[in-house]
Protein backbone atom coordinates (compact mmCIF):
# COMPACT_ATOMS: atom_id res chain seq x y z
CA UNK A 1 0.00 0.00 0.00
CA UNK A 2 1.36 3.34 -1.02
CA UNK A 3 1.45 6.36 1.28
CA UNK A 4 -1.26 8.10 -0.76
CA UNK A 5 -3.60 5.16 -0.39
CA UNK A 6 -3.09 5.00 3.36
CA UNK A 7 -3.69 8.74 3.57
CA UNK A 8 -6.92 8.54 1.58
CA UNK A 9 -8.14 5.49 3.47
CA UNK A 10 -7.52 6.97 6.90
CA UNK A 11 -9.14 10.28 6.01
CA UNK A 12 -12.21 8.47 4.63
CA UNK A 13 -12.37 6.46 7.85
CA UNK A 14 -12.05 9.59 9.98
CA UNK A 15 -14.74 11.29 7.93
CA UNK A 16 -17.04 8.28 8.29
CA UNK A 17 -16.61 8.40 12.08
CA UNK A 18 -17.40 12.10 12.45
CA UNK A 19 -20.01 12.12 9.66
CA UNK A 20 -23.12 11.76 11.90
CA UNK A 21 -21.92 14.76 13.92
CA UNK A 22 -21.57 17.04 10.92
CA UNK A 23 -24.59 15.76 8.91
CA UNK A 24 -27.84 17.74 9.36
CA UNK A 25 -29.18 14.88 11.49
CA UNK A 26 -27.93 11.41 12.40
CA UNK A 27 -30.58 9.49 10.48
CA UNK A 28 -29.49 11.20 7.27
CA UNK A 29 -25.93 9.96 7.80
CA UNK A 30 -27.21 6.40 8.16
CA UNK A 31 -29.34 6.80 5.04
CA UNK A 32 -26.29 7.92 3.10
CA UNK A 33 -24.40 4.80 4.21
CA UNK A 34 -27.28 2.53 3.23
CA UNK A 35 -27.59 4.00 -0.24
CA UNK A 36 -23.81 3.94 -0.69
CA UNK A 37 -23.94 0.20 -0.15
CA UNK A 38 -26.97 -0.15 -2.44
CA UNK A 39 -25.30 1.85 -5.22
CA UNK A 40 -22.04 -0.09 -4.96
CA UNK A 41 -23.94 -3.37 -5.05
CA UNK A 42 -25.85 -2.12 -8.08
CA UNK A 43 -22.68 -1.08 -9.85
CA UNK A 44 -21.42 -4.66 -9.73
CA UNK A 45 -24.16 -5.44 -12.24
CA UNK A 46 -24.12 -2.24 -14.28
CA UNK A 47 -20.51 -1.12 -14.16
CA UNK A 48 -18.65 -4.38 -13.98
CA UNK A 49 -20.93 -6.71 -15.90
CA UNK A 50 -22.55 -4.08 -18.15
CA UNK A 51 -26.13 -5.17 -17.46
CA UNK A 52 -28.67 -2.36 -17.04
CA UNK A 53 -31.04 -3.70 -14.42
CA UNK A 54 -34.13 -1.67 -13.63
CA UNK A 55 -35.34 -4.15 -11.05
CA UNK A 56 -33.04 -3.65 -8.10
CA UNK A 57 -35.86 -2.19 -6.04
CA UNK A 58 -37.05 -5.81 -5.77
CA UNK A 59 -33.94 -6.87 -3.83
CA UNK A 60 -33.78 -3.73 -1.73
CA UNK A 61 -37.49 -3.89 -0.94
CA UNK A 62 -37.51 -7.63 -0.26
CA UNK A 63 -34.57 -7.21 2.11
CA UNK A 64 -36.43 -4.45 3.92
CA UNK A 65 -39.77 -6.25 4.09
CA UNK A 66 -38.26 -9.57 5.15
CA UNK A 67 -36.18 -7.99 7.90
CA UNK A 68 -39.19 -5.98 9.08
CA UNK A 69 -41.62 -8.89 9.03
CA UNK A 70 -39.05 -11.10 10.78
CA UNK A 71 -38.61 -8.58 13.60
CA UNK A 72 -42.35 -8.09 14.02
CA UNK A 73 -43.56 -11.68 13.76
CA UNK A 74 -40.75 -14.16 14.19
CA UNK A 75 -37.93 -13.27 16.50
CA UNK A 76 -36.49 -10.12 17.96
CA UNK A 77 -32.93 -10.27 16.69
CA UNK A 78 -31.41 -7.65 14.43
CA UNK A 79 -28.72 -9.89 13.02
CA UNK A 80 -31.07 -12.77 12.23
CA UNK A 81 -33.56 -10.34 10.66
CA UNK A 82 -30.88 -8.88 8.40
CA UNK A 83 -29.72 -12.38 7.54
CA UNK A 84 -33.28 -13.32 6.61
CA UNK A 85 -33.57 -10.27 4.39
CA UNK A 86 -30.30 -11.04 2.67
CA UNK A 87 -31.31 -14.66 2.06
CA UNK A 88 -34.70 -13.76 0.59
CA UNK A 89 -33.16 -11.05 -1.61
CA UNK A 90 -30.50 -13.48 -2.85
CA UNK A 91 -33.08 -16.15 -3.65
CA UNK A 92 -35.14 -13.57 -5.56
CA UNK A 93 -32.00 -12.52 -7.43
CA UNK A 94 -31.35 -16.13 -8.29
CA UNK A 95 -34.89 -16.68 -9.58
CA UNK A 96 -35.14 -13.43 -11.54
CA UNK A 97 -31.60 -13.91 -12.79
CA UNK A 98 -32.25 -17.47 -13.89
CA UNK A 99 -35.29 -16.31 -15.87
CA UNK A 100 -33.71 -13.35 -17.64
CA UNK A 101 -29.93 -13.55 -17.49
CA UNK A 102 -29.75 -14.95 -21.00
CA UNK A 103 -31.64 -11.96 -22.37
CA UNK A 104 -29.28 -9.30 -23.63
CA UNK A 105 -29.40 -5.56 -23.55
CA UNK A 106 -32.81 -4.02 -23.44
CA UNK A 107 -34.67 -7.28 -22.96
CA UNK A 108 -32.83 -7.71 -19.69
CA UNK A 109 -33.76 -4.17 -18.65
CA UNK A 110 -37.46 -4.63 -19.42
CA UNK A 111 -37.76 -7.99 -17.80
CA UNK A 112 -35.99 -7.02 -14.57
CA UNK A 113 -38.29 -4.00 -14.33
CA UNK A 114 -41.38 -6.11 -14.93
CA UNK A 115 -40.44 -8.71 -12.32
CA UNK A 116 -39.67 -6.03 -9.75
CA UNK A 117 -43.09 -4.56 -10.45
CA UNK A 118 -44.58 -7.99 -9.74
CA UNK A 119 -43.16 -7.91 -6.20
CA UNK A 120 -44.51 -4.41 -5.81
CA UNK A 121 -48.00 -5.59 -6.73
CA UNK A 122 -47.80 -8.54 -4.37
CA UNK A 123 -46.74 -6.30 -1.48
CA UNK A 124 -49.43 -3.80 -2.43
CA UNK A 125 -52.22 -6.40 -2.39
CA UNK A 126 -51.07 -8.67 0.45
CA UNK A 127 -52.07 -6.17 3.10
CA UNK A 128 -52.27 -8.76 5.89
CA UNK A 129 -48.55 -9.38 5.71
CA UNK A 130 -47.10 -6.14 4.37
CA UNK A 131 -49.51 -3.42 5.38
CA UNK A 132 -50.20 -2.68 1.71
CA UNK A 133 -50.24 0.95 0.70
CA UNK A 134 -49.47 2.16 4.25
CA UNK A 135 -46.21 0.25 4.33
CA UNK A 136 -45.01 -2.03 7.11
CA UNK A 137 -45.52 -0.06 10.30
CA UNK A 138 -43.76 -0.28 13.67
CA UNK A 139 -40.68 -2.29 12.87
CA UNK A 140 -38.94 -2.70 16.24
CA UNK A 141 -35.25 -2.07 16.74
CA UNK A 142 -34.15 -4.47 19.51
CA UNK A 143 -30.80 -4.16 21.30
CA UNK A 144 -27.81 -5.92 19.87
CA UNK A 145 -26.02 -7.49 22.82
CA UNK A 146 -24.77 -4.58 24.94
CA UNK A 147 -25.56 -1.99 22.23
CA UNK A 148 -28.73 0.05 22.36
CA UNK A 149 -29.67 0.40 18.71
CA UNK A 150 -32.54 2.64 19.74
CA UNK A 151 -29.96 5.43 19.73
CA UNK A 152 -29.56 6.87 16.23
CA UNK A 153 -25.83 7.29 16.77
CA UNK A 154 -25.28 3.67 17.81
CA UNK A 155 -27.34 2.52 14.85
CA UNK A 156 -25.14 4.62 12.56
CA UNK A 157 -21.99 2.94 13.81
CA UNK A 158 -23.62 -0.48 13.56
CA UNK A 159 -24.54 0.23 9.92
CA UNK A 160 -21.05 1.65 9.35
CA UNK A 161 -19.51 -1.64 10.44
CA UNK A 162 -21.86 -3.64 8.20
CA UNK A 163 -21.29 -1.36 5.20
CA UNK A 164 -17.53 -1.32 5.83
CA UNK A 165 -17.37 -5.12 5.82
CA UNK A 166 -19.54 -5.24 2.70
CA UNK A 167 -17.33 -2.74 0.90
CA UNK A 168 -14.27 -4.85 1.68
CA UNK A 169 -16.02 -7.88 0.18
CA UNK A 170 -17.18 -5.90 -2.88
CA UNK A 171 -13.66 -4.56 -3.49
CA UNK A 172 -12.30 -8.08 -3.21
CA UNK A 173 -14.91 -9.33 -5.68
CA UNK A 174 -14.17 -6.61 -8.23
CA UNK A 175 -10.41 -7.12 -8.04
CA UNK A 176 -10.57 -10.91 -7.98
CA UNK A 177 -10.09 -13.06 -11.07
CA UNK A 178 -13.88 -13.37 -11.03
CA UNK A 179 -14.27 -9.59 -11.26
CA UNK A 180 -11.68 -9.35 -14.01
CA UNK A 181 -13.50 -12.04 -15.95
CA UNK A 182 -16.74 -10.08 -15.64
CA UNK A 183 -15.06 -7.00 -17.06
CA UNK A 184 -13.74 -9.12 -19.90
CA UNK A 185 -17.27 -10.39 -20.60
CA UNK A 186 -18.54 -6.81 -20.62
CA UNK A 187 -15.86 -5.63 -23.03
CA UNK A 188 -15.98 -8.51 -25.46
CA UNK A 189 -18.47 -11.23 -24.84
CA UNK A 190 -17.69 -13.28 -27.93
CA UNK A 191 -14.00 -13.46 -27.20
CA UNK A 192 -14.59 -14.39 -23.56
CA UNK A 193 -16.95 -17.12 -24.71
CA UNK A 194 -14.53 -18.50 -27.22
CA UNK A 195 -11.82 -18.66 -24.56
CA UNK A 196 -14.22 -20.92 -22.74
CA UNK A 197 -15.89 -18.83 -20.07
CA UNK A 198 -19.47 -19.72 -19.24
CA UNK A 199 -20.86 -16.19 -19.70
CA UNK A 200 -24.32 -16.80 -18.29
CA UNK A 201 -22.98 -18.42 -15.15
CA UNK A 202 -20.72 -15.47 -14.39
CA UNK A 203 -23.53 -13.02 -15.02
CA UNK A 204 -25.89 -14.96 -12.79
CA UNK A 205 -23.38 -15.13 -9.94
CA UNK A 206 -22.68 -11.40 -10.00
CA UNK A 207 -26.42 -10.73 -10.16
CA UNK A 208 -26.91 -12.79 -7.00
CA UNK A 209 -24.01 -11.07 -5.20
CA UNK A 210 -25.52 -7.74 -6.13
CA UNK A 211 -28.94 -8.88 -4.89
CA UNK A 212 -27.32 -10.05 -1.63
CA UNK A 213 -25.86 -6.63 -0.79
CA UNK A 214 -28.94 -4.80 -2.04
CA UNK A 215 -30.97 -6.92 0.37
CA UNK A 216 -28.60 -6.03 3.21
CA UNK A 217 -29.00 -2.34 2.40
CA UNK A 218 -32.77 -2.83 2.39
CA UNK A 219 -32.73 -4.56 5.77
CA UNK A 220 -30.73 -1.69 7.28
CA UNK A 221 -33.23 0.74 5.75
CA UNK A 222 -36.10 -1.00 7.59
CA UNK A 223 -34.16 -0.67 10.86
CA UNK A 224 -33.37 2.97 10.22
CA UNK A 225 -36.92 4.04 9.45
CA UNK A 226 -38.66 1.66 11.90
CA UNK A 227 -40.93 1.25 8.93
CA UNK A 228 -40.87 -0.11 5.37
CA UNK A 229 -42.46 2.18 2.79
CA UNK A 230 -44.20 0.46 -0.13
CA UNK A 231 -42.18 2.75 -2.40
CA UNK A 232 -39.05 0.76 -1.49
CA UNK A 233 -40.30 -1.83 -4.01
CA UNK A 234 -41.46 0.67 -6.62
CA UNK A 235 -39.59 1.39 -9.85
CA UNK A 236 -38.64 4.84 -8.54
CA UNK A 237 -36.25 3.16 -6.10
CA UNK A 238 -34.61 1.31 -8.99
CA UNK A 239 -34.39 4.59 -10.89
CA UNK A 240 -32.79 6.31 -7.94
CA UNK A 241 -30.02 3.77 -7.58
CA UNK A 242 -29.36 4.00 -11.32
CA UNK A 243 -29.00 7.78 -11.17
CA UNK A 244 -26.69 7.50 -8.12
CA UNK A 245 -24.49 5.09 -10.02
CA UNK A 246 -24.42 7.14 -13.22
CA UNK A 247 -23.89 10.41 -11.36
CA UNK A 248 -21.01 8.90 -9.42
CA UNK A 249 -19.47 7.21 -12.43
CA UNK A 250 -20.34 3.64 -13.30
CA UNK A 251 -17.71 0.97 -13.07
CA UNK A 252 -15.47 3.15 -10.91
CA UNK A 253 -15.99 1.13 -7.70
CA UNK A 254 -16.23 4.11 -5.31
CA UNK A 255 -17.92 6.50 -7.71
CA UNK A 256 -21.45 5.14 -7.06
CA UNK A 257 -20.90 5.64 -3.31
CA UNK A 258 -20.02 9.29 -3.97
CA UNK A 259 -23.09 9.52 -6.20
CA UNK A 260 -25.25 8.17 -3.39
CA UNK A 261 -23.75 10.66 -0.94
CA UNK A 262 -24.36 13.56 -3.31
CA UNK A 263 -27.88 12.56 -4.22
CA UNK A 264 -29.12 11.83 -0.70
CA UNK A 265 -27.72 15.13 0.56
CA UNK A 266 -29.11 17.00 -2.45
CA UNK A 267 -32.53 15.42 -1.94
CA UNK A 268 -32.48 16.46 1.70
CA UNK A 269 -31.66 20.05 0.78
CA UNK A 270 -34.15 20.26 -2.09
CA UNK A 271 -37.00 18.70 -0.15
CA UNK A 272 -36.76 21.60 2.29
CA UNK A 273 -37.90 23.91 -0.47
CA UNK A 274 -40.09 21.94 -2.84
CA UNK A 275 -41.92 18.65 -3.31
CA UNK A 276 -40.60 18.28 -6.82
CA UNK A 277 -37.67 16.04 -6.07
CA UNK A 278 -38.42 13.75 -8.97
CA UNK A 279 -38.30 16.69 -11.39
CA UNK A 280 -34.79 17.43 -10.15
CA UNK A 281 -33.85 13.80 -10.38
CA UNK A 282 -35.10 13.71 -13.96
CA UNK A 283 -33.10 16.80 -14.88
CA UNK A 284 -30.07 15.31 -13.14
CA UNK A 285 -30.51 12.13 -15.17
CA UNK A 286 -30.65 14.08 -18.42
CA UNK A 287 -27.75 16.34 -17.46
CA UNK A 288 -25.62 13.37 -16.45
CA UNK A 289 -26.32 11.61 -19.72
CA UNK A 290 -25.94 14.64 -21.98
CA UNK A 291 -23.19 16.44 -20.12
CA UNK A 292 -20.97 14.44 -17.82
CA UNK A 293 -21.17 10.77 -18.65
CA UNK A 294 -18.14 9.87 -16.56
CA UNK A 295 -19.95 11.05 -13.42
CA UNK A 296 -18.21 12.55 -10.41
CA UNK A 297 -15.33 10.11 -10.72
CA UNK A 298 -14.94 10.99 -14.40
CA UNK A 299 -14.64 14.66 -13.54
CA UNK A 300 -12.15 13.92 -10.79
CA UNK A 301 -10.12 11.80 -13.15
CA UNK A 302 -10.18 14.06 -16.22
CA UNK A 303 -10.10 17.53 -14.74
CA UNK A 304 -7.98 17.03 -11.67
CA UNK A 305 -5.81 14.34 -13.26
CA UNK A 306 -5.91 12.20 -10.14
CA UNK A 307 -4.96 8.58 -10.68
CA UNK A 308 -8.05 6.93 -9.24
CA UNK B 1 -71.05 -15.79 -12.63
CA UNK B 2 -73.33 -15.53 -15.62
CA UNK B 3 -72.32 -15.95 -19.23
CA UNK B 4 -73.28 -12.32 -19.73
CA UNK B 5 -70.77 -11.22 -17.08
CA UNK B 6 -68.00 -13.37 -18.51
CA UNK B 7 -68.63 -11.95 -21.98
CA UNK B 8 -68.69 -8.41 -20.63
CA UNK B 9 -65.41 -9.02 -18.88
CA UNK B 10 -63.82 -10.46 -22.02
CA UNK B 11 -64.87 -7.32 -23.88
CA UNK B 12 -63.30 -5.22 -21.14
CA UNK B 13 -60.13 -7.20 -21.66
CA UNK B 14 -60.32 -6.23 -25.30
CA UNK B 15 -60.48 -2.54 -24.31
CA UNK B 16 -57.43 -2.78 -22.11
CA UNK B 17 -55.75 -4.84 -24.81
CA UNK B 18 -56.50 -2.16 -27.42
CA UNK B 19 -54.70 0.46 -25.36
CA UNK B 20 -51.75 -1.89 -24.91
CA UNK B 21 -51.69 -2.44 -28.66
CA UNK B 22 -51.43 1.28 -29.44
CA UNK B 23 -48.64 1.75 -26.91
CA UNK B 24 -46.78 -1.42 -27.79
CA UNK B 25 -46.84 -0.56 -31.51
CA UNK B 26 -45.02 2.71 -30.87
CA UNK B 27 -42.66 1.11 -28.37
CA UNK B 28 -41.90 -1.63 -30.83
CA UNK B 29 -41.14 0.51 -33.89
CA UNK B 30 -38.98 2.88 -31.83
CA UNK B 31 -37.14 -0.12 -30.47
CA UNK B 32 -36.73 -1.50 -33.96
CA UNK B 33 -35.05 1.61 -35.33
CA UNK B 34 -33.10 2.89 -32.33
CA UNK B 35 -32.53 -0.30 -30.40
CA UNK B 36 -33.76 1.30 -27.18
CA UNK B 37 -36.68 1.06 -24.81
CA UNK B 38 -38.33 4.40 -24.64
CA UNK B 39 -39.04 4.88 -20.94
CA UNK B 40 -40.77 8.15 -21.75
CA UNK B 41 -43.38 6.30 -23.79
CA UNK B 42 -45.70 5.98 -20.81
CA UNK B 43 -45.24 9.65 -20.07
CA UNK B 44 -46.19 10.47 -23.69
CA UNK B 45 -49.36 8.44 -23.15
CA UNK B 46 -50.10 10.34 -19.92
CA UNK B 47 -49.34 13.64 -21.63
CA UNK B 48 -51.84 12.75 -24.37
CA UNK B 49 -54.57 12.28 -21.77
CA UNK B 50 -53.74 15.57 -20.03
CA UNK B 51 -53.60 17.54 -23.28
CA UNK B 52 -57.01 16.11 -24.16
CA UNK B 53 -58.25 17.21 -20.74
CA UNK B 54 -56.83 20.70 -21.25
CA UNK B 55 -58.36 21.04 -24.71
CA UNK B 56 -61.81 19.85 -23.73
CA UNK B 57 -61.90 21.80 -20.47
CA UNK B 58 -60.30 25.12 -21.33
CA UNK B 59 -60.22 25.54 -25.10
CA UNK B 60 -63.04 23.84 -26.87
CA UNK B 61 -65.40 21.36 -25.22
CA UNK B 62 -65.21 18.86 -28.04
CA UNK B 63 -63.78 15.38 -27.71
CA UNK B 64 -63.36 15.19 -31.49
CA UNK B 65 -61.02 18.16 -31.56
CA UNK B 66 -58.94 16.47 -28.88
CA UNK B 67 -59.02 13.16 -30.72
CA UNK B 68 -57.51 14.78 -33.81
CA UNK B 69 -55.43 17.47 -32.12
CA UNK B 70 -53.62 15.42 -29.48
CA UNK B 71 -51.99 12.89 -31.82
CA UNK B 72 -50.82 15.78 -34.03
CA UNK B 73 -49.43 17.70 -31.06
CA UNK B 74 -47.73 14.58 -29.70
CA UNK B 75 -46.28 13.72 -33.10
CA UNK B 76 -44.64 17.15 -33.20
CA UNK B 77 -43.51 16.73 -29.61
CA UNK B 78 -41.94 13.37 -30.43
CA UNK B 79 -40.12 14.85 -33.42
CA UNK B 80 -38.82 17.66 -31.20
CA UNK B 81 -37.52 15.19 -28.61
CA UNK B 82 -35.77 13.20 -31.30
CA UNK B 83 -34.21 16.21 -32.99
CA UNK B 84 -33.00 17.99 -29.88
CA UNK B 85 -32.37 15.22 -27.34
CA UNK B 86 -32.04 11.69 -28.68
CA UNK B 87 -30.00 12.75 -31.68
CA UNK B 88 -27.08 13.88 -29.55
CA UNK B 89 -26.51 10.38 -28.25
CA UNK B 90 -26.57 8.13 -31.31
CA UNK B 91 -22.81 7.75 -31.34
CA UNK B 92 -22.89 6.23 -27.85
CA UNK B 93 -24.10 2.84 -26.57
CA UNK B 94 -27.94 2.65 -26.49
CA UNK B 95 -27.80 2.62 -22.69
CA UNK B 96 -27.44 6.40 -22.65
CA UNK B 97 -30.55 7.14 -24.71
CA UNK B 98 -32.54 4.84 -22.46
CA UNK B 99 -31.33 6.70 -19.40
CA UNK B 100 -32.15 9.97 -21.12
CA UNK B 101 -35.71 8.82 -21.78
CA UNK B 102 -35.98 7.75 -18.14
CA UNK B 103 -35.00 11.26 -17.06
CA UNK B 104 -37.40 12.75 -19.58
CA UNK B 105 -40.18 10.59 -18.14
CA UNK B 106 -39.52 11.85 -14.62
CA UNK B 107 -39.44 15.46 -15.80
CA UNK B 108 -42.70 15.16 -17.75
CA UNK B 109 -44.47 13.35 -14.92
CA UNK B 110 -43.44 15.79 -12.26
CA UNK B 111 -44.21 18.81 -14.43
CA UNK B 112 -47.73 17.49 -14.96
CA UNK B 113 -48.05 16.84 -11.23
CA UNK B 114 -47.04 20.41 -10.46
CA UNK B 115 -49.54 21.86 -12.92
CA UNK B 116 -52.54 19.57 -12.41
CA UNK B 117 -51.90 18.19 -8.93
CA UNK B 118 -51.35 14.63 -7.82
CA UNK B 119 -55.03 13.71 -7.41
CA UNK B 120 -55.86 13.25 -11.08
CA UNK B 121 -58.46 15.10 -13.09
CA UNK B 122 -62.04 14.16 -14.07
CA UNK B 123 -62.69 13.35 -17.70
CA UNK B 124 -66.20 12.73 -18.96
CA UNK B 125 -67.20 10.44 -21.77
CA UNK B 126 -68.01 12.58 -24.84
CA UNK B 127 -71.76 13.24 -25.14
CA UNK B 128 -72.33 11.61 -28.50
CA UNK B 129 -70.68 8.40 -27.31
CA UNK B 130 -72.50 7.89 -24.02
CA UNK B 131 -75.07 5.18 -23.59
CA UNK B 132 -74.90 1.59 -24.70
CA UNK B 133 -75.28 -0.35 -27.89
CA UNK B 134 -77.30 -3.51 -28.26
CA UNK B 135 -74.98 -6.10 -29.73
CA UNK B 136 -77.72 -8.70 -29.99
CA UNK B 137 -76.42 -10.81 -27.14
CA UNK B 138 -75.70 -7.98 -24.70
CA UNK B 139 -75.58 -4.24 -24.19
CA UNK B 140 -72.14 -2.66 -24.31
CA UNK B 141 -71.09 0.96 -23.62
CA UNK B 142 -70.87 2.89 -26.90
CA UNK B 143 -67.62 4.59 -26.02
CA UNK B 144 -65.83 1.32 -25.39
CA UNK B 145 -67.01 -0.09 -28.67
CA UNK B 146 -65.79 3.08 -30.36
CA UNK B 147 -62.38 2.62 -28.72
CA UNK B 148 -62.07 -0.92 -30.03
CA UNK B 149 -62.92 0.22 -33.56
CA UNK B 150 -60.52 3.18 -33.54
CA UNK B 151 -57.70 0.95 -32.32
CA UNK B 152 -58.43 -1.68 -34.93
CA UNK B 153 -58.42 0.95 -37.70
CA UNK B 154 -55.20 2.52 -36.44
CA UNK B 155 -53.39 -0.80 -36.07
CA UNK B 156 -54.45 -1.73 -39.57
CA UNK B 157 -53.28 1.67 -40.79
CA UNK B 158 -49.87 1.31 -39.17
CA UNK B 159 -49.52 -2.18 -40.54
CA UNK B 160 -50.46 -1.08 -44.07
CA UNK B 161 -48.16 1.92 -43.82
CA UNK B 162 -45.21 -0.22 -42.79
CA UNK B 163 -45.83 -3.11 -45.15
CA UNK B 164 -47.24 -1.41 -48.28
CA UNK B 165 -45.66 2.03 -48.63
CA UNK B 166 -42.19 3.01 -49.73
CA UNK B 167 -41.48 4.92 -46.54
CA UNK B 168 -42.67 1.89 -44.59
CA UNK B 169 -40.22 -0.25 -46.48
CA UNK B 170 -37.44 2.18 -45.60
CA UNK B 171 -38.40 1.98 -41.94
CA UNK B 172 -38.40 -1.79 -42.01
CA UNK B 173 -35.04 -1.77 -43.79
CA UNK B 174 -33.71 0.61 -41.14
CA UNK B 175 -34.83 -1.85 -38.50
CA UNK B 176 -32.81 -4.59 -40.12
CA UNK B 177 -29.64 -2.70 -40.91
CA UNK B 178 -29.58 1.06 -40.57
CA UNK B 179 -25.99 1.43 -41.82
CA UNK B 180 -26.82 -0.36 -45.04
CA UNK B 181 -29.89 1.84 -45.55
CA UNK B 182 -27.71 4.87 -45.03
CA UNK B 183 -25.18 3.56 -47.53
CA UNK B 184 -27.93 3.10 -50.10
CA UNK B 185 -28.55 6.82 -50.06
CA UNK B 186 -31.63 7.00 -47.87
CA UNK B 187 -31.64 9.71 -45.26
CA UNK B 188 -31.77 7.46 -42.21
CA UNK B 189 -31.85 10.29 -39.69
CA UNK B 190 -35.08 11.57 -41.24
CA UNK B 191 -36.50 8.06 -41.00
CA UNK B 192 -35.60 7.92 -37.30
CA UNK B 193 -37.30 11.26 -36.65
CA UNK B 194 -40.38 9.97 -38.45
CA UNK B 195 -40.46 6.75 -36.42
CA UNK B 196 -40.11 8.48 -33.06
CA UNK B 197 -42.76 11.01 -34.09
CA UNK B 198 -45.14 8.27 -35.24
CA UNK B 199 -44.63 6.23 -32.06
CA UNK B 200 -45.19 9.27 -29.87
CA UNK B 201 -48.31 10.17 -31.84
CA UNK B 202 -49.71 6.68 -31.25
CA UNK B 203 -48.97 6.97 -27.54
CA UNK B 204 -50.79 10.33 -27.52
CA UNK B 205 -53.76 8.78 -29.31
CA UNK B 206 -53.86 5.98 -26.73
CA UNK B 207 -53.83 8.69 -24.04
CA UNK B 208 -56.88 10.50 -25.47
CA UNK B 209 -58.77 7.26 -25.92
CA UNK B 210 -57.93 6.09 -22.39
CA UNK B 211 -58.86 9.38 -20.72
CA UNK B 212 -62.64 8.76 -20.43
CA UNK B 213 -62.25 5.25 -19.02
CA UNK B 214 -59.00 5.35 -17.05
CA UNK B 215 -58.06 7.38 -14.03
CA UNK B 216 -56.25 10.41 -15.52
CA UNK B 217 -53.31 10.72 -13.13
CA UNK B 218 -49.73 11.78 -13.56
CA UNK B 219 -48.51 8.26 -12.73
CA UNK B 220 -50.85 6.46 -15.16
CA UNK B 221 -48.20 6.18 -17.86
CA UNK B 222 -45.41 4.29 -16.14
CA UNK B 223 -47.66 1.56 -14.80
CA UNK B 224 -49.13 1.11 -18.26
CA UNK B 225 -45.68 1.10 -19.80
CA UNK B 226 -44.45 -1.72 -17.60
CA UNK B 227 -47.45 -3.79 -18.68
CA UNK B 228 -46.44 -3.00 -22.26
CA UNK B 229 -43.01 -4.50 -21.58
CA UNK B 230 -44.84 -7.72 -20.83
CA UNK B 231 -46.74 -7.28 -24.11
CA UNK B 232 -43.60 -6.95 -26.20
CA UNK B 233 -41.85 -9.81 -24.44
CA UNK B 234 -44.83 -12.03 -25.23
CA UNK B 235 -45.44 -10.69 -28.73
CA UNK B 236 -41.82 -10.45 -29.75
CA UNK B 237 -39.95 -7.16 -29.89
CA UNK B 238 -39.95 -5.37 -33.21
CA UNK B 239 -42.94 -7.25 -34.61
CA UNK B 240 -46.16 -5.43 -35.53
CA UNK B 241 -48.27 -8.58 -35.42
CA UNK B 242 -46.67 -9.52 -32.12
CA UNK B 243 -47.56 -6.18 -30.56
CA UNK B 244 -51.18 -6.56 -31.61
CA UNK B 245 -51.63 -10.15 -30.54
CA UNK B 246 -49.53 -9.70 -27.38
CA UNK B 247 -51.54 -6.63 -26.38
CA UNK B 248 -54.84 -8.44 -26.75
CA UNK B 249 -53.56 -11.51 -24.88
CA UNK B 250 -52.31 -9.45 -21.93
CA UNK B 251 -55.57 -7.49 -21.80
CA UNK B 252 -57.56 -10.71 -21.72
CA UNK B 253 -55.32 -12.29 -19.08
CA UNK B 254 -55.98 -9.36 -16.77
CA UNK B 255 -59.72 -9.50 -17.52
CA UNK B 256 -59.88 -13.22 -16.78
CA UNK B 257 -57.69 -12.73 -13.70
CA UNK B 258 -60.13 -10.15 -12.36
CA UNK B 259 -62.92 -12.74 -12.59
CA UNK B 260 -60.93 -15.51 -10.95
CA UNK B 261 -58.85 -13.86 -8.25
CA UNK B 262 -59.00 -10.04 -8.35
CA UNK B 263 -56.04 -9.15 -6.06
CA UNK B 264 -53.61 -11.17 -8.14
CA UNK B 265 -54.99 -10.29 -11.59
CA UNK B 266 -52.04 -8.10 -12.35
CA UNK B 267 -49.44 -10.51 -11.03
CA UNK B 268 -50.68 -13.13 -13.47
CA UNK B 269 -49.25 -11.34 -16.49
CA UNK B 270 -45.76 -11.35 -14.97
CA UNK B 271 -45.99 -15.05 -14.30
CA UNK B 272 -47.16 -15.53 -17.87
CA UNK B 273 -44.16 -13.51 -19.02
CA UNK B 274 -41.83 -15.71 -16.95
CA UNK B 275 -43.27 -18.81 -18.60
CA UNK B 276 -42.72 -17.25 -22.02
CA UNK B 277 -39.15 -16.31 -21.18
CA UNK B 278 -38.32 -19.83 -20.16
CA UNK B 279 -40.08 -21.64 -22.98
CA UNK B 280 -40.14 -19.24 -25.93
CA UNK B 281 -37.76 -16.37 -25.18
CA UNK B 282 -38.19 -14.63 -28.52
CA UNK B 283 -41.94 -14.26 -28.01
CA UNK B 284 -44.65 -15.15 -30.49
CA UNK B 285 -43.30 -13.43 -33.60
CA UNK B 286 -39.94 -12.09 -32.51
CA UNK B 287 -36.88 -12.60 -34.61
CA UNK B 288 -33.94 -14.43 -33.11
CA UNK B 289 -31.42 -11.76 -34.00
CA UNK B 290 -33.03 -9.14 -31.79
CA UNK B 291 -31.98 -10.34 -28.41
CA UNK B 292 -28.49 -11.48 -29.04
Amino acid sequence: MSVVKILILSSVLALAIVFPHIAPYEGLASEVLIFMLFAMAYDLVLGDAGMLSFGHAAFFGLGAYTAGIFLIRVYSSVLLALLGGVIVASIAAFLIGAACIRRRGIYFTMVTLAFAQMFYFIAFKWTGLTGGDDGLQNVPRPDLGPFDLGSELTLYYFILVLVGLSVIVIVRVVNSPFGKTLQALRENRDRAMSIGYDVDRYRLIVFIISGFFSGLAGGCYALLLNFVPLSSLYWTTSGEVVVMTIAGGMGTLFGPALGALGIILLRDIISNYTESWSLFMGLLFMAAVLGFRGGIMGIVRDKLKLPI
Amino acid sequence: MTAQFVLMQLFNGLILGSLYVLLALGLSIIFGTLGIINFAHGAFFMLGAYIAYTITTYLMPSFWVALIGVPIAMTLFGATCELFLFRRLYALPPLYIMLLTFGLMLVLQDTVRMIYGSMGVPFRTPGSLTGAVNLGFMYYPTYRLFLIIVTAVCSLGVWLFLSRTKVGAMIRAGTDNSQMVDALGINISRIITLVVALGTGLAGLAGVLAAPIQNVRYLMGMDFLIDCFVVVVIGGMGSIGGSILGGLIVGEIIAVGVMVWPPMAHTLIYLFMAVFLLTRPRGLFGREAFHD
